[in-house]
């Protein structure tokens, strides 16, 4: 828990930076980038973590695995971070970047779960729809889940917009089954 | 044979379906973190309130009660088997409350207001939140009305008005129980025609079983059935099994149903038994939810934990109906030790406690009530003047037998004034024991004390005492029975009272003392 706080202080401090130096596009593309390659990979995230490693050794691994590939504000970030001995909370970190940035941009992931895949045409309309009833910009994850039975469940943060046959079919038997004998 | 129509049928099933909306549901969700020993780590669920009720997989419900920065604490009310981690966790947007109403009378149910007595479902239309603020000064009245127990040492020396909070404390078997199911069952003369008249309320029971056996509150209700108790007696039931959080909200509970019935201007009767099992149950959880332990490993807000509850305890002001909540919270001590934790809390808190002992039990005082360290603190102005007037000098004589029992060993060698006291003392404790389930009626309590008081019991042998009790009552209620009438309703003992008890106790006397 206490790690989350730290977390997201580098994350939101990474996030100003990047702002001010008109790089944000940049830096989120290089999180992007370091969350998925640790996601992975385990063993780097288990050296990342091992303290036993020396932080000049764990500075050269990063810089051989991302230098190339990555914008230097962001190496200069990990090499920041490996200073400050928190190269341990560097996923963490560039996945609380990567909400941050969303949230400052006003974008949300929407997660929807049909049982047929949307045409184009469909998802064009749904996006369209969704973006008039959130007033924010969508960013939809599609996925297939034939439990689902018919119609979506999409969701947004915590919220869940059901109008699935699967929930219809449970409020239906929830409520035959009012009344009944106790429940738990 | 009566056929089913078809079309029947289909009229019901249309009926059954027609509040059905097919839109968008909307609702809040969370993820599972870690689960066990009651407790649910939850991730997400964002605008979550505290003590907000959530629905788990498996039809278990929980209640918020911690907010962390990345997670929710929640407990459980149902098997933490059922739940899984990774498992959904929806909203209900309600905090955790529980259906009130009249239908709840005659009934058992859950501390969420299910019931488990197998008679059917309950109807009520009505929710109130099982946490609520206690009334503010300008919402209330002193008590003044009393509240019968039916027992004569109670109702005489340690009065219960309505809307106070008594506390019942004693050992294991000491006969707690016996008194508050003994005042329920006292209380059906308040819902009789004859009450009505004399301007007495009814009183409604709210019995909240904590943390008990099932088959010790089968037979509470047993009972309370067989005395015709039932009619106007909802029980709780947070047994033994019941996980903790249902343990632990189950006063709240019974305070909600009871306070319904306040708030309408009725009165109603609340027994908690018993909070040192409440107390053991919020440590429980209080503990797993890694709050830090104080005294006792309770959790630093054990205090506010029971004044809260018992704060809701309270006569309201004629502009609000004056309905009253009368609170009896009952505590279970340790092999008599009162300076425990728990037990010191609640008797700070209540207007006063009726102490049971194991002694007393023993030695064949039934209810073996001390009287020498009961207290009621307020329930004084609640006595009807008749009581108030022989329950002094029954104080007062009980006191000095007390002062001088020690002696009582040394037999003969006392002087005669010593001696009288002693024995007057030894038959008014005779006189003050009490069946169970035979709560007797404020009138014969009054003329029971009278007789026992004016010294008209010195010419019985004690073991003979409450054989002439039983049969004087019986004698005035034949020959007399203007004495309970003018009792009831005046409230008051004028001389001319006075001289007819002391007329039917001579004659009495006579008839008992030729049959000996």
């Amino acid at each position: 828990m206490s790690t989350y706080k730290v977390s997201y202080r580098y994350a939101s401090s990474l996030l100003n930076s990047a702002i001010e130096k008109n790089a944000l596009d940049d830096v989120s593309k290089d999180m992007g980038l370091i969350s998925t390659t640790l996601e992975e990979n385990n063993q780097l995230i288990l050296a990342l973590c091992n303290p036993i490693i020396k932080p000049n050794i764990k500075l050269t691994i990063l810089e051989a695995i991302f230098k190339s590939r990555i914008n230097s504000e962001t190496m200069n970030f990990l090499r920041f971070l490996i200073e400050k001995k928190r190269e341990n909370l560097l996923e963490d970190i560039a996945k609380i970047f990567l909400v941050l940035r969303d949230e400052k941009l006003g974008i949300v992931n929407v997660s929807v779960k049909t049982v047929v895949k949307f045409t184009n045409d469909q998802v064009d309309l749904f996006k369209i729809n969704l973006e008039k009833l959130l007033q924010k910009k969508v960013r939809l994850n599609f996925s297939v889940e034939p439990n689902v039975i018919g119609g979506f469940i999409a969701q947004v943060g915590d919220t869940v917009y059901d109008a699935s046959l699967k929930h219809q079919l449970e409020l239906l038997k929830k409520q035959f089954l009012l009344g009944g004998p106790a429940l738990n | 044979m009566a056929e089913v129509k078809p079309d029947e049928i289909s009229a019901i099933l249309r009926k059954q379906l027609s509040g059905y909306e097919n839109e968008v549901d909307i609702y809040d969700v969370g993820t599972v973190l870690q689960v066990g020993d009651g407790i649910a780590r939850v991730y997400g669920l964002s605008k979550v309130m505290a003590s907000e009720l959530v629905e788990f997989p498996n039809d278990v419900f929980g209640m918020v009660l911690n907010l962390d920065e990345d997670s929710v604490g929640c407990v459980l009310f149902g098997e933490s088997t059922l739940v899984k981690e990774g498992d959904t966790v929806k909203r209900t947007k309600r905090v955790a409350s529980m259906p009130v109403g009249e239908e709840m009378l005659g009934r058992v149910i859950t501390p969420l207001g299910i019931p488990v007595d197998g008679k059917g479902a309950i109807n009520s239309v009505k929710y109130s939140p099982i946490e609520r603020k206690a009334l503010g000064v300008i919402q209330r009245q002193p008590v003044k009305e009393p509240l019968q127990t039916g027992i004569a040492a109670i109702d005489a020396m340690i009065p219960i008005g309505r809307g106070q909070r008594e506390l019942i404390i004693g050992d294991r078997q000491t006969g707690k129980t016996a008194v508050a199911v003994d005042t329920i069952i006292n209380q059906k003369y308040t819902h009789t025609e004859v009450a009505k008249k004399l301007g007495i309320n009814p009183v409604y029971c709210i019995y909240v079983a904590v943390g008990q056996k099932s088959s010790t509150i089968a037979q509470v209700v047993a009972k309370l059935q067989e005395h015709g108790a039932m009619d106007y007696t909802a029980v709780i039931n947070a047994s033994a099994s019941e996980p903790a959080p249902l343990q632990f909200i189950a006063p709240y509970s019974g305070a909600t149903l009871g306070e319904y019935f306040r708030d309408n201007g009725k009165h109603a009767l609340v027994i908690y038994d018993d909070l040192s099992k409440q107390a053991a149950a919020y440590r429980e959880l209080s503990l797993l939810l890694r709050r830090p332990p104080g005294r006792e490993a309770y959790p630093g807000d054990v205090f506010y934990l029971h004044s809260r509850l018992l704060e809701r305890a309270s006569k309201l002001s004629d502009e609000l109906g004056g309905g009253s909540l009368t609170a009896l919270p009952i505590i279970e001590t340790q092999q008599g030790d009162v300076s425990a934790y728990i037990p010191t809390n609640v008797i700070s808190i209540t207007d006063g406690q009726i102490y049971l002992e194991t002694n007393l039990f023993n030695a064949g005082v039934r209810p073996a009530i001390n009287v020498g360290i009961s207290v009621s603190r307020v329930g004084g102005n609640a006595q009807i003047k008749a009581m108030k007037k022989v329950a002094g000098s029954l104080k007062l004589d009980l006191a000095q037998y007390r002062e001088l029992e020690a002696f009582a060993k040394f037999g003969s060698d006392l002087d005669k004034a010593t001696q009288r006291t002693l024995s007057k003392g030894a038959r008014l404790v005779e006189l003050l024991k009490q069946g169970q389930y035979a709560p007797l009626p404020v009138e014969k309590q009054v003329v029971s004390i009278y007789i026992g008081t004016s010294g008209i019991l010195e010419e019985i042998p004690v073991s003979e005492v409450k054989r002439f009790e039983k049969e004087i009552h019986e004698y005035i209620e034949v020959n007399y029975n203007n004495i309970y009438e003018s009792i009831r309703k005046e409230k008051q003992l004028n001389d001319e009272i006075i001289n007819n008890i002391n007329k039917a106790a001579k004659e009495m006397l006579n008839v008992f003392k030729s049959h000996a």
